[in-house]
């Protein structure tokens, strides 16, 4: 459509404000980050010396620092653990939602809908307190099960709705066509259901996963064990506000950033597409 | 029968384990949370029913109403500052008036996959007397002496929380107004330029009405976005110096999680809610009557 339209004589003033507003807009967002991470290979005093400079001696004891006495490697571990287990389950446990939701005749399935949507408006702030009280009566607190239970629990509602509306789209014939030949329902979802919905599964997948591995709240108060910390607290409590370690501080941070720069340009296809649509759903 | 007996089975097999982890973690907690928000606990133990105490004495303590207040604040400029910014970036992208926009908006977006806690502790540096802000601002006023001072002021210590916080989210609001954007039927346009319509009008006719429903439901998020807002500001200032910075998600995880006063917390968590519900209701009012009066 872009083509139809370019083909219109564009003013000169609003070329010359798209490029500047976007520019600007563009050095804002990469600025701050391009800085950290060359001042991640900067000494404290460089720092302070020469606060904006590419660094002029090229250290990475800031980064030996972090992994030594930092447990970033644990944290990482950590991250992926939660991150990707739960992803793994939201991601399985919605798509079986989604066909039960869409492709048996029973009323019960609007119930269930209704309430995995009222799932959207409640927040993790209005369920931590009995959440932590009910896993440390449980022995789930400070567990890997009482982070990732949570975590899947908060990426349904989401998950539910966008499989339940790809899955509506998929043929009954297919399904019908599936059981005249004699095949079970469980061998229906394994081998139907979940093919046919590679694109959501991407979706829900890339979703979950960033959130996840973001979250910061659950794991800060559901576990309380160094080794049981993911990135985010990790970063936070070894390099935190009150850190006064400016290069350790800023290798932290890069140590952080990484990984999920390199997921997004693999995922940023999916993430935008997830993104841009989620807002859809309503 | 026995076929429909296994339907059924299958159809509940496939429900339950999604709706059981989803109904313990979540809708039994914020029931359990409602009934805590009238008990007073001391030292991990309950204490007894209280009523409304606690709603009284929330409502009447002064660092609350400071969090409400930046609340507030958070929210007014996601829907003031945030979606307008989002909408104007994902509009000039969209109309690809410039070179690579498909690049521009792969960047643009990236800082999505940066954590709430990074994205505070790189402005705090940022703002820092080593930092970009600070240096910058020494440079041009000639003032070597320069550090940031704002967090002084009880009023004004949450502006650099809201600037990162524009910073994090508006990203966000032009991904979703591109992929809205791209939906509108191509014909629109082409008809527009054919009638020699104006940029402007084109915008006021076309665009706005098109996206009236997605702003709308951007309103919603960003409602009950900025009232849960926590890891960043926890992060950044920690709700400090004093109180300025306090948002009540903050509030909650310190009377439940420092002073172990679970009712206490949870009646904060209970007024969230009803803020969040309240608001969004209030949305949805001026939403339908705005519809009326254009339609």
């Amino acid at each position: 459509m872009s083509q139809d339209l370019r083909d219109r004589k564009i003013s000169v003033p609003t070329i010359v404000f798209s490029y500047t507003f976007l520019l600007l807009f563009t050095m804002i967002t990469l600025f701050p980050i391009i800085w950290m991470t060359y001042s991640s290979f900067k000494s404290m005093g460089e720092i302070m010396i020469h606060p904006l400079s590419l660094p002029i001696e090229f250290t990475l004891a800031n980064y030996q620092k972090c992994i030594e006495f930092g447990n970033m490697d644990y944290a990482f571990l950590n991250s992926i653990i939660y991150s990707g287990i739960s992803t793994l389950l939201v991601v399985l446990l919605s798509l079986m939602a989604g066909f039960a939701l869409t492709k048996f005749p029973y009323k019960s399935a609007k119930v269930y809908f209704g309430l995995f949507t009222l799932g959207l408006l409640i927040t993790v702030n209005s369920v931590i307190t009995p959440l932590f009280i009910m896993e440390t009566n449980t022995g789930l607190y400070n567990t890997y099960l009482g982070v990732i239970l949570p975590y899947v629990a908060f990426g349904l509602p989401m998950a539910v709705l966008i499989s339940t509306s790809y899955i509506r789209g998929i043929p009954n014939a297919l399904i019908e066509a599936a059981v005249i030949d004699g095949a079970t329902y469980q061998q229906i979802f394994w081998r139907i259901i979940l093919i046919v919905s590679t694109p959501v599964i991407a979706t829900i997948s890339v979703l979950t996963f960033l959130g996840n591995w973001n979250e910061f709240l659950m794991v800060f108060t559901l576990t309380s064990g160094e080794n049981m910390r993911s990135l985010p607290v990790t970063i936070n409590s070894f390099a935190g506000r009150l850190n006064q370690d400016y290069g350790l501080q800023f290798a932290a941070l890069v140590i952080g950033t990484i990984p999920m720069f390199i997921f997004y340009l693999v995922a940023h296809n999916a993430l935008i597409k997830g993104f841009g649509e989620g807002a859809l759903k309503e | 029968m026995i076929k429909d007996k296994n339907k059924k089975l299958s159809y509940l097999s496939l429900i339950l384990p999604a709706f059981i982890i989803y109904i313990a973690i979540i809708i039994f907690p914020v029931i359990v949370s409602f009934g805590l928000s009238f008990t007073k606990w001391r030292h991990f133990q309950l204490k007894g029913f209280v009523g409304l105490q606690n709603y009284v004495n929330i409502i009447q303590d002064p660092i609350f109403q400071i969090a409400v207040k930046n609340n507030f604040k958070i929210m007014l400029l996601s829907i003031l500052g945030q979606i307008p910014l989002g909408l104007i970036l994902a509009y000039l992208l969209f109309r690809k008036w410039v070179r690579g926009s498909k690049f521009f908006e792969m960047m643009i977006f990236l800082p999505i996959t940066i954590s709430s806690v990074v994205v505070a502790l790189l402005w705090n540096r940022v703002f820092s007397p080593v930092g970009i802000y600070t240096t910058f601002i020494r440079t041009v006023t000639d003032n070597p002496d320069y550090v940031v001072k704002i967090f002084e002021n009880p009023n004004h210590a949450i502006v650099p929380v809201l600037f990162v916080l524009l910073w994090q989210h508006t990203r966000l609001y032009m991904v979703i107004f591109i992929a809205n954007l791209q939906r509108i039927p191509k014909s629109v346009f082409e008809a527009a330029v054919i009638d020699g319509a104006s940029e402007g009008v084109i915008i006021w006719k076309i665009v706005l009405p098109a996206l009236a429903g997605v702003i709308y439901t951007s309103s919603v998020l960003a409602i009950s976005g900025s009232l849960k807002s926590f890891d960043l500001v926890f992060a950044m200032t920690g709700g400090g110096p004093v109180h300025y910075t306090y948002v009540m998600a903050l509030y909650l995880y310190q009377q439940t999680f420092t002073f172990n006063n679970y009712g206490y917390g949870s009646a904060v968590s209970i007024i969230i809610v009803i803020l969040s519900v309240g608001l969004i209701t209030l949305g949805q009012r001026i939403y339908a009557r705005a519809n009326r009066k254009f339609n």
